[in-house]
């Protein structure tokens, strides 16, 4: 992060002396310079930074869907949003959601990537094979896995049945729905973090392995000692990018339990939705959202924290 | 030249071209397009389509565009979305349950009464359950089209065979939940898979659906008082509850079963029975089963069955232009005279006309369900009940668990109840002034 800066400034420094004497020409190059910026700090202004001001504007009122309310209440959304079990619920299952579904989604990841890159036979089908369930939209597997899942006739029940144990319904049992969110999630989206650790396996020199391999070193040892070490930066980042994707958990769960709320799956971006859109509060809405912001503000320090204190050591 | 001189000239332009081209020779007028949206889909969707046909080709005033859309929340989101703009469409259907949540809030606008007795469409034509349920506030907010309510299908083969027909193949009368759950135990004696085939898992309307009839046939309603706590009879909730949880033993009625699973069953033959509503009907047909239809039987006394109303609304315009808010009372108007159609996709048409009519008593099986029109159970009015929304699906939350696992069914009452009391004891969003009472 710190080199960026730098390199922008020794490019304009440049530039500035290269036409000394040209009063006008720093100006009219900061002039363009700002007008191929326009169109992204327009759109940046009007659909990032105008809806997050509204939004803390609308977290303080009782706006209604329909039009309805709209007066100043301070801070009841709040206090009634910190003392709702469901939103303390939801954000569990959130969090919850967040822990399963990262460390497979990481773990998975990691080892295809490794066995893809060992160079087995195929290896463009097995890339294609793994990357592909992530090209599709989630209204599409949440549809396969609603089938898979299915108590009477789904394919997870026959597999159960083939070795003996009880059929499961799967998703409307309140013990097991949020497993198998999971399991379709990691299904679904494992290829783009394969993705991210195949192209970082690359970037490992081969003579390592080969320096490695003269001292004697065997596969596992290879893997160890070479292989993890080096994918560590990209392993933060994979991390980092998946916990913030599996804390947007809403459409997959949303769309396989046929949007019916159900206490042990119920995201807070979900709740967000229930409470605006089906509930028409829209203040409450607001409210619950910058909750929901100020704990992934908590979390990305936590994550700042842990990783800058490695670095340290 | 101006921007107005410019306007004026493309209008005029525009104008000529139609003049020239567009409109068919001998035409006077064009048609005023009406917008309509609706969420009827599937079977419904094509029946709809056709009827829309038929008025649009029966005169040349109005031409109607339909703009149809995913039931549930995504409708009823869009819909109070375009009103709250003031630029709705100018007719659209809705459940007659949603109307309390819309109504208070100034998204919807009341129909003229007169204007409606005038084009023949007034209190005499309807079942009194049905146009009541249409007011709100001292105001006629919804016209219904239909009866939708949860019915009894039953596979004439299989019933035959177990001995629960009468001479003319009409389900022997059951009055009570022994006599219900003998008759459907000797069913499921003659049925390949079960006797009844009942899917709920993960579908809180369905679940709320049986347990409504159930429970209203203790001539009881479920109140929702604004700001106050919900009335629930006890006794009467849980003993309904317990009879759906005799019903999923296994051998009646599988414990597990979704709702297609359920559909599946019996429009294979498999099952004897079906807890469905109306608008599977067509499902069957197409199937090729031999089966028939019947109100659920009555087993606690009072003659009572869920049941939901497609309705026609106005929703809110700021400035609706007077022309096409005339021409859609005459579009509603005709539509319901020629909803006999309609009842070919199970439904039971609102508009008496159609259903005394000689033809429908020749309709099979829809005739033996038609009386429920007059016994309909509605959800108890509040701004946040009604077909496809949360209330439904807590409902489901709650029970789901008592029906798949047998637990207590009192604790899942309980549950349900103290859902429901947390969403009445917040503000009511959709009249957060409390201006405007049901």
């Amino acid at each position: 992060m710190t080199t960026a800066p730098q390199t922008t400034r020794a490019i304009v420094t440049g530039a500035a002396r290269e036409r000394p004497g040209h009063a006008g020409g720093k100006r009219g190059e900061q002039l363009v310079s700002w007008a191929f910026l326009a169109p992204f700090l327009i759109a940046f202004a009007l659909f990032l930074v105008w809806p997050i001001l509204h939004g803390i504007y609308l977290s303080f009122t009782d706006q209604s869907l329909t039009g309805a309310g709209g007066d100043i209440i301070g801070f009841a959304n709040y206090a009634e949003a910190l003392s709702d079990p469901t939103t303390w619920r939801s954000m569990g299952n959130t969090l919850l959601f967040t822990v399963l579904s990262t460390i497979p989604l990481v773990v998975l990841a990691l080892i295809m990537a490794v066995l893809v890159d060992r160079g087995i036979p195929g290896q463009w089908l097995w890339r294609l094979s793994f990357f592909m369930p992530f090209l599709l939209a989630s209204t599409v597997i949440s549809q396969i896995w609603v089938w898979i899942f299915n108590p009477q006739i789904g394919a997870a029940n026959n597999l159960l049945e083939a070795v003996g144990l009880q059929p499961i319904a799967w998703l409307q049992n309140p013990d097991t729905n949020l497993i198998a969110i999971v399991i379709a999630t990691v299904w679904w989206t494992v290829g783009f973090n394969f993705l991210l650790y195949l192209a970082a396996l690359q970037n490992i020199p081969a003579q390592q392995y080969e320096a490695a391999s003269l001292d004697g070193a065997g596969p596992w040892r290879q893997l160890w000692s070479i292989t993890i070490p080096q994918l560590g930066p990209a392993t933060v980042l994979i991390v980092m990018l998946q916990i913030l994707a599996s804390l947007k958990l809403f459409d997959q769960a949303y769309q396989m339990l046929g949007g019916v709320a159900s206490d042990t799956t119920r995201s807070i971006v979900q709740y967000m939705y229930e409470a605006g859109f089906v509930g028409y509060r829209f203040g409450y809405s607001a409210a619950i959202s910058y909750v929901f912001f100020a704990l992934i503000v908590v979390i990305g320090i936590a994550q700042a924290l842990v990783v800058g204190r490695r670095k340290e050591q | 030249m101006t921007r107005r001189q410019l306007f004026a000239g493309a209008a005029a332009l525009a104008g000529t071209a139609l003049l020239a081209g567009c409109t068919p020779p001998g035409s006077a007028r064009t048609p005023q397009e009406l917008q309509f949206w609706h969420l009827l889909s599937g079977g419904d969707g094509v029946t709809m389509s056709g009827l829309l046909d038929t008025v649009n080709a029966a005169q040349s005033d109005y031409r109607v565009r339909p703009t149809v859309l995913a039931w549930g929340s995504p409708y009823y989101t869009k819909l109070a979305m375009a009103a709250t703009g003031g630029r709705a469409p100018e007719v659209a259907i809705m459940h007659a349950t949603r109307v309390a949540g819309y109504a208070p809030g100034g998204l919807l606008d009341p129909w003229d009464v007169d204007r409606l007795a005038e084009l023949g469409v007034d209190e005499s034509t309807f079942p009194a359950p049905i146009w009541e349920k249409g007011h709100a506030g001292g105001e006629l907010y919804s016209v219904a089209l239909d009866a939708h309510p949860f019915v009894l299908m039953f596979n004439t083969d299989i019933c035959d065979a177990a001995g629960v027909l009468d001479s003319d193949g009409r389900l022997n009368p059951t009055k009570n939940p022994d006599e219900f759950l003998e008759l459907t135990r000797a069913v499921a004696g003659s049925a390949e898979g079960h006797g009844l085939s009942y899917g709920y898992l993960g579908d809180g309307a369905q679940m709320w659906r049986l347990f409504y009839t159930l429970y209203t046939q203790h001539g009881l309603e479920m109140k929702l008082p604004e700001g106050g706590k919900s009335e629930l009879d006890q006794d009467a909730a849980v003993e309904s509850l317990a009879l759906m949880q005799s019903l999923l033993d296994g051998e009646i009625a599988a414990p597990q079963n979704d709702y297609q699973s359920a559909i599946a069953e019996f429009a294979t033959g498999r099952s004897g029975m079906l807890l469905t509503g109306v608008w599977e009907l067509r499902t069957m047909q197409a199937a090729g089963i031999p089966f028939d239809a019947t109100t659920i039987p009555t087993l606690f006394g009072t003659e009572s069955v869920y049941a939901d109303s497609h309705s026609f609304v106005l929703p809110h315009q700021n400035d609706p232009d007077p022309t096409k808010r005339d021409l859609s009372y005459r579009f509603v108007a005709d539509l319901l005279k020629g909803s006999f159609d309609w009842a070919e996709a199970g439904h039971i048409p609102a508009y008496l006309p159609v259903t005394q009519s000689p033809d429908y008593a020749d309709l099979v099986p829809q005739a033996h369900y038609a009386e429920a029109a007059e016994h309909v159970a509605y959800d108890p009015p509040a701004w946040f009940t009604g077909s496809g929304s949360n209330f439904q699906g807590d409902f489901g939350a709650s029970v789901q668990g008592a029906l798949l696992s047998g637990g207590d069914p009192a604790a899942a009452i309980a549950d349900f109840q103290r859902r429901v009391d947390a969403v009445l004891s917040r503000p009511n969003p959709a009249d957060p002034e409390g201006t405007w009472q049901s």
